[in-house]
């Protein structure tokens, strides 16, 4: 059945490419396509433990599948981990697919079978139990993605993606290479691991090969070109969903294959390994990084590209601490991210298709146009900023906690600033974009694309007042990890330093509001445009001309005291990698000279040396 | 059950009630003082009482949209929020049911609301002020989050009520060396949260005609005032919670009723000190340029949170 199902999107694939010139029918057969990893999940729910009503199961399924080929055995099996991520996966995929319905119009076949395999790529990653299986897969995901950032014809966005690419294959296959050589297995379960450097060494360039797919620095300096030059759909499926690969695969490797016993015996400190502190950190500083670049940032995509390394910085910060709290913190900061990433991006695009324009400075005013891409935009932004609207909140709150319960004095600092420095770029979008003098007179976005958008917010809210229930969903992974699940009820989490209650601040705020209202509804009314404005004494005529939105450079100081520290970033450093090899690469080149006299003094020295070699010996 | 219920309910309306007349009452008192250190005459203390009922008996209220009307709306439901989530004078409403990370998130809602708004309006002048104010915002947040943060790991709780509890007996944070310091760093966070001079560059009513308020009027900017007046009580009380133990100065369980009223009468002093500490030196400072102001924070208020971090963190280790 698990055979079927790969076969069967990868026919709707090809249907999808062939039906090249058809655009909006060949989005409605891979929506369909779409969804059909969204029923397979969901059909898997009881398969790991999870009480999900049996109406629910949609297929009957086998948990597992053994595929041998002779020299090896393809091993694919549902874990909670996997299962969780698929769900992540599978969700935000459907939606970025509605939404190209009516954004994506040239060679839109191509596009929508690049999509489908990157999906297949991914559930393969996720259910994958063995290292070959893993790495087949992920290149299939990998260069599913290259085929997708190609249709940018950016060469900047490509020859970083493609030079990343590979450098994180490098380094994962270098890795799986090390990890062969000490257990002598491909099985995940069969490998049984010394607390050795080789293992050290393995696991390290098996992290940072994952990390350029999870965009921690300085492994980043690839996301925002690519991000910024793509088409949404694919961008929104790439933060929102692939990205979570990168961090599936670094809980998978560190707590499942490598295991906690064996990090903790290459030291802890306050019982965390140092690997994971190490892991954290990077993490945290990520976070910071991401924020302040965001916040200088004026293209929009460049904007939610930076803000989106910072936001995926908390899931590196939670999986190295490692504790329950931070476990489910982490996962809990998955989950949100997939959906407010997807929906700004989203957003992004549904702007840019009404209005033609990335840059914040040149919009503005767009909130009384497209009020329901407004509101939606405005959720996901309480769900990126953590305002306890959303249920962005809650996950921040939990790797605080976490953090303050193993008394990490400077990460959790550094955490704190960065959420603060997401309400400045936040804000610079709602008030670049949306608010602001109205300078663009464009309709709603089209229904497919305010579906997609409002669908990925949902979520957001229906956590935000059960945060019970993803503890729930988690549970099983925390077990399957020999942690015990943190405690809580449908509203409430509560932890060894704290509580959180979400009805209470929901029923704290409605009453707060009902003052509000009462206090608003007092007195009548008149509304009036915007042109209507104080504007010191002078006429409004004379303001025809010029713009009155002030989002151009609009955190102008903030600039001029960050930049003299983000001018030697993660780029040049690479570069200065790059130009190193250059050198090196010119060095072996001059051998080659293409005279035939060189080439046979090169035989002749090497026959001498063979002989004086033999001689000595 | 019910009887609870309605009997709590009860006790936050007046609570939030006696939040917002106590602000506006600060606000009299603020402009009385800063009058008198200038030697001028001054309101009376009851000003602030006349300028809200003003503004919301005012016939003509003028609106730039539903965004705009999203900033009275948000401003005054989520700072009375806000209020609710903290232990004013030992009586914990809602705090139980929250820590200090929902507190410092939950501030953000009214802000928030009002950026929306002066967004909205459409005047340059509300964009450049709010712009400030979020940076202003970011500066005063480092530092203070470094004292927080030593604070919930030096007490081994993030609950705000529970940092308070820890307090009682007259052991006040303030007490403890590093504690001390950390007051004086968290201070001059205040007086930016307050937006007192010399960090007051946000609204700076000469050079940007109040920022982010310049559109509002009538019956919005009463619900801003009120926002703004109550951001003092539930500023200086946050202060007065994590290093003056809260006010809570007698035992509640031993002493009834008594306890309750020296403990509120505790609170309102401490808070007005604090508060009026923050308006003496807003009464004879000019003001700083936004990245003076981020500058003066993250370089010289964070260095010395940073020495209470390792003060702490050596503590931690031993």
């Amino acid at each position: 059945m698990l055979v079927e199902i790969f076969i069967t999107m990868l026919i709707l694939a090809l249907v999808a490419a062939a039906l090249n010139k058809y655009p909006k029918i060949s989005g409605i057969v891979t929506f369909f396509a779409s969804l059909i990893p969204f029923l397979v999940v969901i059909s898997w729910s009881q398969d790991i433990g999870l009480s999900f009503p049996q109406f629910l199961k949609f297929f009957t399924l086998e948990k597992s599948l053994n595929y041998n080929i002779g020299i090896a055995t393809f091993m694919l099996k549902i874990t909670p981990l996997g299962w969780f991520f698929l769900l992540l996966l599978a969700s935000a995929f459907p939606m970025a697919i509605l939404f190209s319905i009516t954004f994506i119009k040239k060679n839109a076949g191509g596009f929508y079978a690049a999509m489908i395999t990157s999906m297949i790529g991914s559930m393969g990653i996720l259910l994958a139990q063995d290292i070959l299986s893993f790495y087949m897969f992920w290149e299939i995901m990998s260069w599913s993605i290259l085929a997708l950032v190609m249709r940018s014809h950016d060469k900047k966005a490509i020859m970083s993606y493609l030079s990343f690419g590979v450098l994180s294959a490098m380094l994962i296959l270098l890795g799986i290479m090390l990890l062969y050589s000490e257990t002598g297995t491909f099985v995940f379960s069969e490998m049984g691991f010394m607390a050795n450097n080789t293992t050290l060494i393995a696991l390290s360039l098996l992290v940072s090969g994952f990390a350029v797919k999870g965009v921690l620095v300085p492994m980043h300096v690839w996301a925002p070109y690519v991000y910024s030059r793509s088409e949404e759909p694919f961008v929104a499926f790439l933060s929102g969903g692939l990205s979570k690969l990168g961090y599936f695969a670094m809980i998978l490797f560190m707590y499942s294959v490598v295991g906690i016993s064996v990090l903790n015996s290459w030291g802890t400190f306050r019982d965390v390994s140092i690997f994971g502190y190490t892991l954290a950190f990077i993490g945290a500083l990520t976070a910071f990084i991401g924020t302040v670049l965001a916040i200088m940032q004026d293209d929009l995509r460049k904007l939610l590209a930076y803000s989106s390394i910072g936001q995926l910085g908390y899931i590196a910060i939670g999986i190295g601490i490692g504790t329950p709290l931070a476990m489910t913190g982490a996962l809990f900061q998955a989950l949100n991210h997939t959906f407010f990433k997807s929906a700004l991006f989203l957003a992004a695009g549904a702007v840019y298709y009404r209005t033609g324009k990335w840059k914040i400075s040149e919009l503005g005013g767009l909130g009384y146009k497209m009020p329901f891409t407004f509101l939606a935009v405005l959720f996901a932004i309480f769900a990126l900023a953590g305002i306890p609207i959303t249920s962005g909140f809650a996950a921040k709150w939990l790797l605080y906690e976490a953090a303050i319960q193993k008394k990490f004095l400077f990460i959790t600092p550094i955490m704190l600033i960065a959420g603060v420095g997401a309400f400045l770029y936040s804000y610079k979008i709602l008030y670049g974009v949306f608010l602001g003098e109205p300078r663009h007179n464009v309709k709603e976005a089209p229904l497919s694309q305010l579906a997609a958008m409002w669908l990925l917010v949902l979520p957001l809210i229906i956590f935000l007042i059960f945060p019970g229930w993803f503890v729930d969903l988690t549970s099983p992974i925390l077990k399957w990890y020999g942690l015990m699940p943190i405690s809580h009820t449908p509203y409430t989490i509560t932890t060894s330093l704290a509580a959180y209650n979400t009805l209470a601040v929901i029923l704290a705020l409605i009453g707060g509001l009902i003052l509000a209202f009462a206090l608003y509804f007092s007195k009548p009314q008149k509304v009036v445009p915007h042109t209507d404005n104080y504007l010191a004494g002078e006429p409004p005529e004379l303001y025809e001309h010029i713009s009155m939105h002030a989002a151009s450079k609009y955190y102008e100081p903030f600039d001029e005291v960050f930049y003299p520290f983000f001018k030697r970033g993660a780029e040049m450093c690479w570069m200065a990698i790059l130009k190193f090899v250059k050198i090196l690469g010119e060095g072996a080149r001059a051998i080659y000279t293409g005279i035939v006299n060189d080439y046979s003094i090169y035989i002749l020295i090497f026959f001498l040396l063979l002989v004086g070699w033999w001689l000595i010996w | 059950m019910v009887m609870n219920i309605i009997t709590s309910i009860l006790v936050m309306s007046g609570m939030v009630a006696l939040g917002f007349a106590i602000g506006m009452l600060f606000n009299g008192i603020a402009r009385k003082v800063v009058a008198r250190i200038h030697n001028r005459v001054g309101p009376p203390v009851y000003q602030g009482y006349i300028d809200v009922f003003k503004l919301f008996s005012k016939k003509t209220n003028i609106s730039h949209g539903w965004i705009f009307d999203l900033a009275a709306l948000f401003s005054v439901g989520g700072i009375a929020l806000t209020f609710l989530f903290l232990p004013v004078a030992g009586v914990s409403m809602l705090s139980g049911e929250g820590d200090l990370f929902l507190i410092l998130y939950l501030i953000a809602i009214p802000a928030l609301g009002f950026a929306l708004g002066a967004g909205a309006s459409g005047n340059p002048n509300a964009a450049v002020g709010m712009m400030r104010a979020l940076m202003m915002m970011l500066a005063y947040e480092l530092p203070i989050a470094m004292v927080i943060v030593a604070m919930m790991v030096y007490y081994n709780t993030t609950s705000l009520a529970g940092i308070v509890a820890m307090q009682s007996n007259l052991k006040w944070a303030i007490g403890i060396p590093p504690f001390l310091i950390g007051a004086l760093v968290a201070d001059m966070a205040l007086q930016g949260m307050l937006m007192e001079k010399p960090f007051d560059i946000p609204l700076a009513p000469h050079e940007i005609a109040t920022g982010p308020l310049v559109e509002f009027g009538g019956k919005h900017l009463g619900s801003i005032i009120l926002y703004k007046m109550m951001g003092t009580v539930v500023e200086t009380t946050l202060f007065v919670d994590l290093f003056l133990g809260g006010g809570v100065v007698l035992n509640v369980n031993q002493f009834g009723w008594f306890a309750y009223l020296v403990n509120f009468i505790v609170w309102f002093v401490l808070i007005l000190v604090v508060f009026l500490i923050a308006v003496i030196i807003n009464a004879v400072f000019p003001r700083f340029r936004i990245e003076q102001a981020l500058k003066f924070y993250w370089k010289y208020d964070a260095l010395v949170a940073l020495f209470i971090l390792f003060w702490i963190f050596s503590g931690v280790m031993v």
